[in-house]
C-alpha cells in the first residue's frame, strides 16, 4: 500500500448528529480530508413501480448529447490524438458552463489529464486544462498554466483573455491592464475594447466602460449569440454598478433572450432583481430552475425577503445543499454561502468568517460587497480593512458598495478583530492548497 | 479565415468564463458507509450511494435514451451496477481484501438528484479487522473531481474521510487486534474442517475400528483353509477380495483400558505428525503440490482400511497414523492457506486451527470409542462394521485416489461421495 496516498479518518465519539458536527470542527481545520455526518435526509427506499422516473438526464434528442457521442467515439478511436481529446473536453466544458453542471468539468478533465503528463503538453490541451482549473476557482494553478502557455505562444487570444479574466476576478488590475494591451495588439480592437471596458467597469470608470461596450454591442451577424450575450451581460453589470437600473434591466433581458436558461445570467439577473426589490420577478425568473444551486439560492433569498411561507422548507433544502458541498472539502461556493448566511440565515459572524476566506481567493465586486456587508453587520469595521484598502487601490465604484464604504468609514474600530474571527459556528476548513 | 478563428477563440473562452459566479451544481460525489456488526465480527455492512447520473455516464442506465431513468432501468442493470462499483473499491482488514457481497438495491434522494443505493456486506474472511482500509477507485478514470464521502460506524464511534482519485486510500484502527477472538474463530474452523473433511474422518475411523478387537492368528498348520469367524459370514465376492483372511480372526478385547490406550496412541501419533507438517507448511517451509497431497490422503485412507481387511500391522497401528499424519497435515495446511491470514495473526490462526482440528478429532474419538466398546462383541460390529465397512472405505478411497491423482471425474461418484 502506498503510504504517501494514505489518508486518515477523523475519529470522534457520536451520540447525535449535532455532537458529531461539533466535535468534527477542530479536526476539520487540521486534517486534509474532513467530513461531516451524512446529509441525505431521506431513507433509502424501493420505488413504488417500475415506471417511476428517478432521474432526468440529457436525452439523445439533445443535439449536444449527439455531439458528445460523436466526439467521444472519435476520441475513443484515436485515444492518442490530443486534438480529438481537446474537442471532446471543450464540448464538455461548454455544456457544463451553460448548464452549470460541474460534473462535466470533471469529465472534461478526465479526457485531457493524461495528455498533461507530457513534458511539454500541446498548447490546446493546456488551455482546456487551465480553463477547467479556472472554472473550479483554482485560480493560482490556472494562472501558472496560462503564463506558461503565453511564454510559448504570446499571441494566444484565449490564454490572454482567460488570464485577464482571472486577473480581474482576483483584483490584479495591473496585470489585467497589460493583458488587455496584449489582446488589442494580437486580437484587434474588438477584444481589446471588451477587455479594457471590463477593467474600467471595475475601476470606478463605469461611464467609459459602458461607452466602450456600446461600440462593440453589435458585433455583426456572424458573431455567435453567446458572445453577444456576454457583451450584453457586461453592459448590464456596468449599468447596474452605476445605478442605471432601467438600462441594466434592458441589457439583462437582451442577454437572456440570446441565451435562454443560461445559468450564470439567471443568477446574475436574479440577484439584480432582489437588489431592486423586485423579489417576485426574481422568483418567477428562477422558479423553474431549482435543481441549479445558484438559481435555488436566488429563490430562497427572494422568498425570505418576501416572507414567503415556502422560505422555511427551502432554507432547510439550501442548508442541506451547502452541507453536502462542504463534505467534499473544496469550497467554490464561499461567496454565495456567505451572502446566504448574512441575508437569509442572519448569522453575520459566520458570514464574515466565510467572506474573509473567500477574500483569499477572489476580489470581484460581489466578493467585496459581501465582505463589507458582513463586517458592517457584525459592527466590526476593522475586519473589513483588506476590502477597504482594495477599494482605495482600485477605485472601485458600485452603487451597492459605496454606501457600505461610507458607513464603515464613519464607524470607529470598536473591537479587536479576533473577537469575530474565532467564533465560527459553521464548519469550514481553510481552503487548503489554494 | 482569421476572423473565424478569432470568433472560435472568443467563443471558447466566453463559454468557460464567468468565474464571477460559482457553478450551479455540486460535483460528483458518492456516499459510502460501513458499519461493524457486533454479532458477526468478520462482516461489515455497507451502503454505497452513487448518483444515477454518474452511473449513466459510466455504464449507461438510460436504456431507451429518452432522458428519463426509470426504476425498471435501474433494476435491470442491477448486476452491471454492482459489478462496476464493487470492483472499484476494496475494503481491507489488516491488509487483507474482504469479499464484497451485494445484498440489496434501493434508491435514495440526495440534494443533487437520485442515487442508487448498493447494499453490500464486506466479508473479511476469518480475520476480524482491527485496521480497516478503504481503497476507493470509483470514477477515477472518468472524473478526477469525484469524491467518495466515507463514513465508518464502529460501535458508538463514527469516523470518516473524503476520498478521490488523487487520494484514494484511508485507514482507520477500528479496535485493538482481537487475537483471542481470531484464535476462537480458527478453533471453530479447525473443528469444522475435520468434521466436514470426510477423508480425514474415514482415515481415523479405519484406524480406530479394530482398536476394540484383538487379532488372533489361527493356526495355519492345523487349520489349513478352515473358514471361521468373520470370514465364515462372508459372501463369495468378499471371499474373492479377502482370500488371506483365513489365517486370523478378531476377538473382542476383554477390558476397556487396553483399547483406550490403543486409541490414545493412534490419535496422539496422528496429531503429532500432522501438527508438524501443518506448521511447516503454513510457515512456508514445506510446499507440496495439492494434487500430490490430496491423492496421498486418499491413498492413506485406502491403506488404513485395507489393513483391516488384510492385516499387516495390528499392534502398531499408531505407526500408520504417524506416517500418514504427515500428509494429512499438509492437507490441513492447504485449507488454512485458502483462508487469508494477516501476517501478525499467524500465531493465533495456526494455533487456533490446530487446536480446532484436535478438538474435532477428539470429539469423533469420544463418540466412537464407548459405542464401539459396547458393541464390540456383536456380529454386526465384527463383520458389518469392520469388514464390510473397511471394504466400503477402500472402494471410496480408491475412487478419490483415481479422481485426485489422475484428475478424472468418475461419473456418478461425486454425486454420492463428497470429495
Amino acid at each position: 500500500m502506498n503510504d504517501k496516498n494514505e489518508g486518515n479518518f477523523d475519529e470522534v465519539r457520536c451520540s447525535s448528529r449535532r455532537t458529531v458536527l461539533r466535535l468534527f470542527l477542530p479536526l476539520l481545520l487540521i486534517l486534509p480530508a474532513p467530513l461531516l455526518a451524512q446529509t441525505n435526509r431521506t431513507k433509502p427506499y424501493i420505488p413504488a413501480s417500475d415506471g417511476v422516473v428517478l432521474q432526468l438526464v440529457p436525452p439523445a434528442t439533445d443535439p449536444r448529447v449527439r455531439q458528445f457521442e460523436q466526439l467521444r467515439n472519435d476520441f475513443n478511436a484515436h485515444p492518442q490524438d490530443a486534438a480529438k481529446a481537446v474537442l471532446l473536453a471543450q464540448a464538455y466544458v461548454d455544456y457544463g458552463r451553460s448548464t452549470g453542471d460541474a460534473r462535466y468539468l470533471g469529465r472534461a478533465m478526465a479526457v485531457v489529464q493524461p495528455f498533461m503528463a507530457a513534458p511539454a503538453p500541446p498548447v490546446p490541451v493546456m488551455l482546456v486544462h487551465a480553463t477547467i482549473q479556472q472554472s473550479r476557482h483554482f485560480f493560482q494553478a490556472s494562472r501558472d498554466e496560462l503564463s506558461q502557455i503565453l511564454k510559448r505562444d504570446p499571441a494566444n487570444v484565449q490564454a490572454l483573455l482567460t488570464l485577464a479574466t482571472i486577473a480581474m476576478v482576483q483584483g490584479d488590475h495591473d496585470l489585467a491592464n497589460r493583458l488587455c494591451v496584449d489582446l488589442t495588439n494580437n486580437a484587434g480592437n474588438f477584444m481589446g475594447m471588451i477587455c479594457t471596458a471590463s477593467l474600467r467597469s471595475l475601476s470606478g470608470q463605469g461611464e467609459q466602460a459602458y461607452a466602450l461596450l456600446t461600440y462593440v454591442e453589435d458585433p455583426g451577424p456572424k458573431a455567435p449569440p453567446a458572445i453577444v450575450a456576454w457583451i450584453e451581460g457586461l453592459m448590464a453589470d456596468t449599468a447596474a454598478r452605476m445605478g442605471n437600473a432601467a438600462t441594466a434591466d434592458v441589457h439583462f433581458k437582451k442577454a437572456l433572450r440570446l441565451t435562454p436558461g443560461d445559468n450564470f445570467l439567471l443568477a446574475d439577473y436574479g440577484e439584480f432583481l432582489i437588489d431592486q426589490g423586485r423579489t417576485k420577478e426574481a422568483i418567477d425568473l428562477v422558479g423553474n430552475d431549482t435543481q441549479s444551486d445558484t438559481s435555488f439560492l436566488v429563490l430562497v433569498t427572494a422568498e425570505k425577503a418576501l416572507g414567503s411561507p415556502k422560505a422555511k422548507a427551502d432554507m432547510a433544502e439550501m442548508d442541506a445543499r451547502f452541507q453536502s458541498m462542504d463534505q467534499r472539502g473544496d469550497h467554490v461556493f464561499m461567496r454565495e454561502e456567505a451572502s446566504y448566511l448574512l441575508h437569509v440565515e442572519h448569522d453575520p459572524k459566520s458570514a464574515l468568517n466565510l467572506a474573509r476566506q473567500n477574500w483569499q481567493v477572489q476580489h470581484a465586486p460581489k466578493d467585496v460587497r459581501v465582505y463589507l456587508e458582513a463586517a458592517l453587520a457584525t459592527g466590526d469595521p476593522a475586519a473589513a480593512k483588506p476590502a477597504l484598502d482594495f477599494i482605495d487601490r482600485t477605485h472601485l465604484k458600485d452603487v451597492t458598495i459605496d454606501p457600505l464604504v461610507a458607513q464603515l468609514r464613519v464607524l470607529k474600530p470598536a473591537r479587536s478583530p479576533s473577537a469575530v474571527s474565532t467564533s465560527a459556528s459553521r464548519s469550514f476548513s481553510s481552503g487548503s492548497g489554494r | 479565415m482569421k476572423l473565424r478563428r478569432l470568433w472560435y477563440a472568443v467563443f471558447a473562452t466566453v463559454m468557460s468564463l464567468s468565474p464571477l459566479s460559482a457553478l450551479a451544481h455540486k460535483e460528483s460525489d458518492a456516499y459510502l458507509s460501513l458499519r461493524t456488526d457486533t454479532a458477526h465480527d468478520h462482516v461489515m455492512h455497507g451502503q454505497w450511494d452513487i448518483a444515477l447520473r454518474d452511473l449513466d455516464y459510466a455504464i449507461g442506465l438510460d436504456e431507451n435514451h429518452d432522458g428519463a431513468i426509470t426504476w425498471k432501468e435501474v433494476k435491470d442493470k442491477r448486476s452491471a451496477i454492482e459489478n462496476y462499483a464493487l470492483a472499484r473499491m476494496q475494503v481491507k482488514g489488516d491488509g487483507l481484501t474482504c469479499d464484497m457481497q451485494p445484498t440489496g438495491q434501493k434508491i435514495d434522494e440526495h440534494t443533487d438528484g437520485a442515487y442508487v443505493v448498493i447494499l453490500f456486506d464486506a466479508v473479511c474472511d476469518k480475520n476480524i479487522p482491527s485496521k480497516l482500509t478503504i481503497d476507493y477507485r470509483l470514477m477515477y478514470d472518468l472524473d478526477p473531481y469525484h469524491r467518495g464521502i466515507v463514513t465508518i460506524h464502529s460501535g458508538d464511534k463514527i469516523a470518516g474521510a473524503v476520498l478521490g482519485p488523487s487520494n484514494p486510500v484511508a485507514s482507520i484502527n477500528l479496535r485493538e487486534p482481537d487475537r483471542w477472538g481470531e484464535f476462537k474463530s480458527f478453533v471453530t474452523d479447525g473443528i469444522w474442517h475435520i468434521w466436514t473433511g470426510i477423508d480425514h474422518i474415514l482415515f481415523l475411523l479405519s484406524l480406530l475400528l479394530p482398536a476394540v478387537l484383538v487379532m488372533r492368528r489361527t493356526d495355519p498348520r492345523s487349520g489349513g483353509w478352515r473358514v471361521r469367524g468373520a470370514l465364515s459370514e462372508s459372501s463369495g465376492l468378499l471371499m474373492a477380495l479377502a482370500p488371506a483372511s483365513t489365517r486370523y480372526r478378531w476377538e473382542p478385547v476383554s477390558t476397556f483400558w487396553p483399547a483406550c490406550l490403543d486409541v490414545i496412541k493412534i490419535v496422539s501419533a496422528f496429531s503429532l505428525s500432522h501438527s508438524i507438517t501443518l506448521s511447516l507448511a503454513v510457515l512456508g517451509y514445506v510446499h507440496l503440490p495439492s494434487r500430490l497431497v490430496e491423492s496421498g490422503i486418499a491413498l492413506s485412507v485406502m491403506v488404513a482400511a485395507l489393513n483391516n481387511v488384510y492385516p499387516l500391522v495390528n499392534k502398531r497401528v499408531w505407526l500408520i497414523a504417524f506416517a500418514f499424519g504427515f500428509i494429512h497435515g499438509l492437507g490441513f495446511a492447504s485449507a488454512l492457506s485458502g483462508l487469508q491470514l494477516p501476517a501478525d495473526a499467524m500465531a493465533a490462526s495456526l494455533g487456533g486451527f490446530s487446536v480446532g482440528v484436535e478438538i474435532g478429532q477428539e470429539a469423533i474419538v469420544l463418540a466412537f470409542l464407548p459405542i464401539a466398546y459396547l458393541v464390540r462383541k456383536t456380529h454386526f460390529y465384527q463383520v458389518a462394521m469392520l469388514r464390510w465397512g473397511s471394504v466400503l472405505i477402500v472402494v471410496i478411497a480408491a475412487g478419490w485416489f483415481v479422481q485426485r491423482a489422475f484428475d478424472i471425474l468418475i461419473p456418478g461418484f461425486s454425486a454420492f461421495i463428497p470429495n
